[in-house]
């Protein structure tokens, strides 16, 4: 229910579609009922699939450590391909980067240095992902809930997949650095896969999806 | 009291000394005979007129400036402030008209090797001696100029008193007329009561403090000459490789590189040789890392390849639990267990991995040599964080092929050291640079270098079985160690350990065992292996105090009342037939002293309040433990939370070390190796693969930090009149083992095998 | 040409590659041996200098980067070496070797530039990067708290 409402509201262009999708329907429920059927299981099987397909992708991306290592659970950020904590007791802080004496800045600076395990950096500035906006230990619908809950992703779709497309600290994962494994898919899929599942209305993997 | 901020080690510091000197100063140097080393020391011929050899001296300038020679290594145990305070406390010296100037290596200071925690122990009198020479000298002098009694005459601060009128004399006033004296001999010295001591006993602030917090202090690595130039080394990944083609052209041509040269490969024994390799030399560090980069170097290939550790690991446990050569025998321990029923055997294998020393200040020198008109050497002079500068010394004649005495060794503040820092070989690397390139050179060894090329601490494995009666008590123990010797690094063949390296908390294993036999099993070295704080009482403690811990529970006791009851009544532990080394000293004067043992046992379980129940996941562990000569309990506070994660909340020490001159930095070093224990305890692992080293730096070689270190150690330290004893690596051994059995108290989880962090404690709150 | 604000004073250099970090720089080129060397690669914390008032690992940081910034090593901390830090490191005799304590002062006065008062799970995540091999972490817990409440008298 919760879910439905976050869709329409939030999703610009998505929630139109989920909406057209809700009028489209055998539901009875008038369109404009944004309490109604979740949007996602208006959307005809098919799609649906396709859609879910996508957040797959998505959700592999999500769940590499290159991007889970700074969305964790917690305050504590994660780091290498076992996504320990974080050595150094390094911590979230107020603003996400870092606590006073041990900021991020204090190792992480404008870009990558040119040997392993050296602290990486961006062009931006590095900090971690606000503490609500975790990967670390979310199943599909979890993280996809999460996405779709603006409380917690701070975003609308359309910001996300600007956001996936264009942020720095994003595409960082796919060039982090001598001695680190970049994300296996390529940007432009997850791009691709971001794009379709949101323009598809951001289904959420069903009960029965781990 | 004023240090120079550079150890006294440079030119500088070294003039402005002379300059005290050559005004006609006192220069007393202690006992011996021989004119030629003062003059040397100073570098200066003209004080040979003045000279006794000395083994330690002091210089007393007519103003008053009382000048101490450090002679050994500060790599942080406060040696360089403690040995001159037993000086000044016996020359009833002003420690604020002190000047602590460090001696360069040589020969006839005695032994500057400093490690074996002996620094105090072998020169506390000859210090006591050196102070109350200078003093009586200026005793008499006053006598002389006032025409009293000597005898009625006080040195103490900074001035003689005649007793019965009062008058007094400044010391430097003295100077004129001390100086045309006899040296007293050693038997006519009255030495100061401990109650008239000013400083020994008390805690004077390290001589280096101000040079240490304002950033000014010198360590080898802050040495700067004209005209330096910087270079690193890339060595062999696997011990004994040697280049075979390099792309010295490549690297040639890039910004800031001075030269690229090939560095000769040791040939065996390694010793205290270079490794060889080929160095990369430059305008800056960073030019000379770039340019290393860039080097591609082929490497001919090494028997050590061979080596694997995990492998490696196996082989070592096997050789722990076969039958080996037999150190030390009492009763039939074998005859014993073997007719003992299985119920009443308990057995266990114990592994303490290989380790490096890692300390902050990687090994790093500056050469700089003379030549002739026709370019040969004439003369070496270098600056190092040495431990040990005679060795090096010694070593650098022999690769430069000159004479000892053309060879002047600086030593510097140390950034650590750890024993790392006694092996001269990263010393050579400089002067054989400074050699070729004729112009002074730093060598500096990357965190990386110096954690894949160190001289390794042994890894070793230990197997411990016993035969216990009703109470638990054990009738027969037989304990074997299994670990590559420090004596493959001047014996490639050796396979099995040295009777001193045994005796480091082995063979001198003192609990009250009716039937004991002690033995060690043979194994190969493909590192290089050397000596690093505590050296073979790590793991030999790791078995020794872990496995009262077991029979204690097994019985169903409490580990601190078992632990009493095994080491039994205050006695000397004798070990007829045994060849044992008590860290060089004889036993008549420095026994094993079971009550001492038991007194800081009772301490320390008494300070820790042991007996509390605690909550589960908190538990409380405790060992005790002779090393270098001192006595050391431990009891560690453990909190393990939920997930596994280890914490530290507490740490009591009782250690009894004799006579103490400095307690704080007694406290200091129990502090330090509470943290350096639980280092090695909690991450210490260097593996390899292909005989290659896997750890590089400190991200995969973890240490200990402000969060995850033991956050309170709570030192208790004996007041004792007795021989002083060691003190800088006696607090490590009994750390691990006490921690695993604070873990096994806390979680019910027995940690055999280091480090820690591989075990999984975590439990269900 | 780089351009360095070091402790108040520019530095130009010349011919330096802007890849250097500038641990280097203060070493070799600069001639200020205050920061040191520990490990290359943010894992220690003996290199700590302040840039534009944070702690910041001079040995990953490219000189490049810090045209403009504000840079304070060990030598500028204080006039005298009399920041109440370094006074409360001496009350406390904190240093073993010595040789992390510069970049353990440095750090420490990062800390205290954001929380004047810090708790000691402020410190435990403040000064979680500077490693001491020595183990003096206790006494350096210890003279943090005097210097924030200026009780450093030894």
């Amino acid at each position: 229910m919760k879910r439905s409402l976050y869709a329409a509201v939030h999703f610009g262009a998505a929630c139109i579609v989920g909406v057209g999708f809700i009028g489209c329907s055998s539901s009875e429920e008038p369109a404009e009922s944004i309490t109604a059927e979740p949007a996602s299981l208006a959307v005809n099987a098919a799609d649906r699939t396709a859609a879910l397909d996508a957040f797959d992708v998505v959700y592999e991306v999500l769940q590499h450590p290159r991007c889970m290592n700074c969305h964790p659970a917690g305050d504590r950020p994660l780091q290498f391909d076992n996504s320990e904590h974080h050595i150094m007791n390094v911590q979230r802080g107020d603003d996400d980067a870092g606590r006073p004496g041990m900021r991020c800045v204090t190792c992480h600076g404008s870009d990558n240095l040119d040997a392993p395990h050296l602290p990486p950096g961006v062009s931006t500035v590095w900090k971690m992902a606000p503490r609500e906006m975790v990967f670390e230990g979310l199943s599909k619908r979890e993280l996809s809930e999460m996405l779709l809950d603006p409380a917690r992703s701070h975003m609308t779709t359309d910001e996300m997949i600007e956001h996936v497309t264009h942020d720095a600290l994003v595409l960082w994962g796919w060039d982090p650095g001598p001695g680190r494994t970049p994300v296996d898919v390529p940007h432009e899929d997850f791009v691709d896969a971001f794009t379709r599942w949101v323009e598809a209305g951001a289904p959420v993997p069903g009960e029965d999806t781990p | 009291m004023s240090a120079s901020p550079t150890a006294g080690t440079t030119g500088m510091s070294r003039r402005f000394f002379l300059a005290g000197v050559s005004a006609g100063s006192l220069v007393l140097a202690a006992r011996i005979s021989g004119a030629s080393t003062l003059a040397r020391i100073l570098q200066d011929e003209d004080i040979d007129a003045l000279t006794f050899e000395p083994d330690v001296f002091v210089s007393i300038a007519p103003d008053g400036i009382v000048t101490i020679v450090a002679h050994r290594s500060e790599m942080g145990t406060g040696i360089r402030t403690a040995l001159p305070m037993v000086v000044a406390d016996e020359l009833g010296a002003d420690w604020e008209r002190v000047s602590i100037d460090q001696a360069i290596g040589d020969s006839t200071y005695g032994s500057q090797n400093t490690d074996g925690s002996r620094s105090v122990r072998r020169f506390y009198q000859r210090m006591r001696i050196a102070g109350a020479t200078a003093r009586t000298m200026l005793e008499r002098a006053a006598a002389a100029q006032w025409d009293v009694e000597a005898a009625d005459c006080v040195g103490r601060d900074h001035r003689v008193t005649h007793m019965p009128t009062g008058r007094t004399v400044a010391y430097g006033e003295l100077v004129d007329v001390a100086r045309e004296l006899d040296v007293p001999e050693e038997d006519d010295l009255v030495f100061k009561p401990k109650s008239e001591r000013k400083y020994v006993g008390t805690n004077v602030a390290i001589a280096d403090l101000d040079g240490i917090v304002n950033g000014n202090a010198q360590f080898g690595m802050d040495i700067r000459r004209p005209n330096m130039v910087f270079a690193v080394v890339e060595r062999s990944p696997v011990l004994g490789g040697a280049p075979t083609g390099f792309n010295a052209d490549d690297v040639r041509s890039m910004a800031g590189i001075v030269d690229v040269v090939e560095l000769p490969t040791f040939s065996p024994p390694h010793a205290f040789q270079a490794l060889g390799g080929i160095a990369v030399v430059a305008s800056s560090t960073w030019a000379a890392l770039e340019g290393r980069k860039a080097l591609r170097v082929t490497w001919s290939p090494s028997d050590h390849a061979s080596y694997d550790s995990t492998s490696y690991e196996q082989s070592l446990l096997d050789a722990a639990r076969s039958e080996g050569q037999v150190a030390r025998t009492q009763g039939d321990a074998k005859s014993t267990l073997d007719a003992a029923d299985a119920s009443s055997c308990h057995e266990a294998d114990y592994y303490v991995p290989t380790l490096a020393h890692a300390s902050m200040e990687p090994p790093c020198a500056v050469a700089e040599l003379t030549f002739d008109d026709d370019g040969a050497v004439t003369a070496c002079e270098v600056w190092a964080p040495t431990q040990n500068p005679q060795a090096a010394q010694g070593q650098l004649a022999s690769s430069l092929e000159l004479p000892p005495d053309a060879i002047t060794v600086h030593v510097t503040l140390l950034g650590g050291g750890f024993g790392r820092k006694s092996k001269p070989d990263f010393i050579v690397e400089a002067a054989l640079l400074a050699r070729d390139l004729k112009r002074p050179v730093q060598v500096v060894w990357t965190r990386e270098d110096d954690i894949r090329h160190d001289y390794f601490h042994s890894v070793a494995a230990c197997h411990v079985r016993a035969a216990v009666d009703d109470d638990g008590m054990p009738t027969a123990l037989i304990q074997r160690s299994a670990f590559p010797t420090i004596g493959s690094s001047f014996n490639p063949t050796a396979r099995y350990g040295q009777s001193f390296e045994l005796g480091l908390g082995f063979t001198d294993m003192p609990y009250d065992v009716p039937n004991l036999q002690v033995e060690n099993g043979p194994a190969e070295a493909h590192l290089r292996i050397g000596w690093l704080r505590s050296v073979a009482h790590i793991f030999h403690a790791f078995a020794v105090c872990s496995f009262p811990d077991e029979l204690a529970h097994r019985a169903g006791r409490d580990p601190y009342e078992y632990l009493m009851s095994l080491l039994g009544a205050p006695r000397h532990v004798e070990l007829p037939g045994v060849e044992y080394a008590n860290h060089g000293e004889p036993l008549e004067r420095y026994p094993i002293d079971v009550g001492r043992l038991r007194a800081v046992t009772e301490r320390v379980a008494q300070h820790a309040d042991w007996g509390r129940t605690m909550p589960r996941g908190r538990g409380l562990g405790i060992a005790c433990h002779r090393s270098f000569l001192s006595y050391c309990a431990n009891v560690i506070e453990v909190d393990v939370a939920p997930d596994g994660t280890v914490r530290i909340p507490n740490v009591w020490v009782s250690i009894d070390a004799g006579t103490v001159i400095h307690p704080d930095r007694v406290r200091a070093q129990m502090e330090g190796s509470a943290v350096f224990g639980a280092s090695l305890a909690m991450y210490g692992e260097i593996t390899a693969t292909n005989g290659v080293v896997d750890q590089s730096n400190f991200h995969d070689y973890r240490m200990a930090r402000i969060y995850d270190a033991p956050q309170m150690v709570h030192v208790d330290i004996v007041e004792s009149d007795e021989l002083p004893a060691g003190v800088g690596e006696v607090g490590v051994p009994p750390f691990a083992p006490a921690l695993c059995n604070a873990i096994y108290a806390a979680t019910g989880h027995r940690i055999r095998r280091l480090p820690i962090m591989h075990h999984d404690l975590s439990w269900n709150a | 040409m780089i351009s360095l604000r070091i402790n108040g004073e520019v530095h130009d250099l010349h011919d330096v590659d802007p890849r250097t970090p500038l641990l280097w720089v203060l070493r070799d080129t600069l001639g200020m041996t205050g920061t040191r060397y520990g490990c290359g690669m943010a894992q220690c914390g003996a290199c700590t200098v302040h840039i534009n008032g944070e702690a910041a690992r001079s040995c990953v940081k490219p000189v490049g980067d810090l045209n403009d910034a504000d840079i304070t090593t060990i030598e500028g901390l204080s006039e005298d070496g009399n920041h109440p830090l370094q006074q409360a490191w001496k009350k406390h005799d904190v240093p073993q070797c010595g040789y992390c304590q510069a970049g353990q002062i440095m750090n420490a006065a990062a800390l205290l530039n954001s929380i004047p008062n810090p708790t000691d799970d402020d410190i435990d995540a403040g000064m979680g990067g500077n490693i001491c091999r020595c183990g003096t972490y206790q006494r350096i817990r210890a003279a943090i708290h005097d210097a924030a409440k200026g009780e450093v008298d030894a």
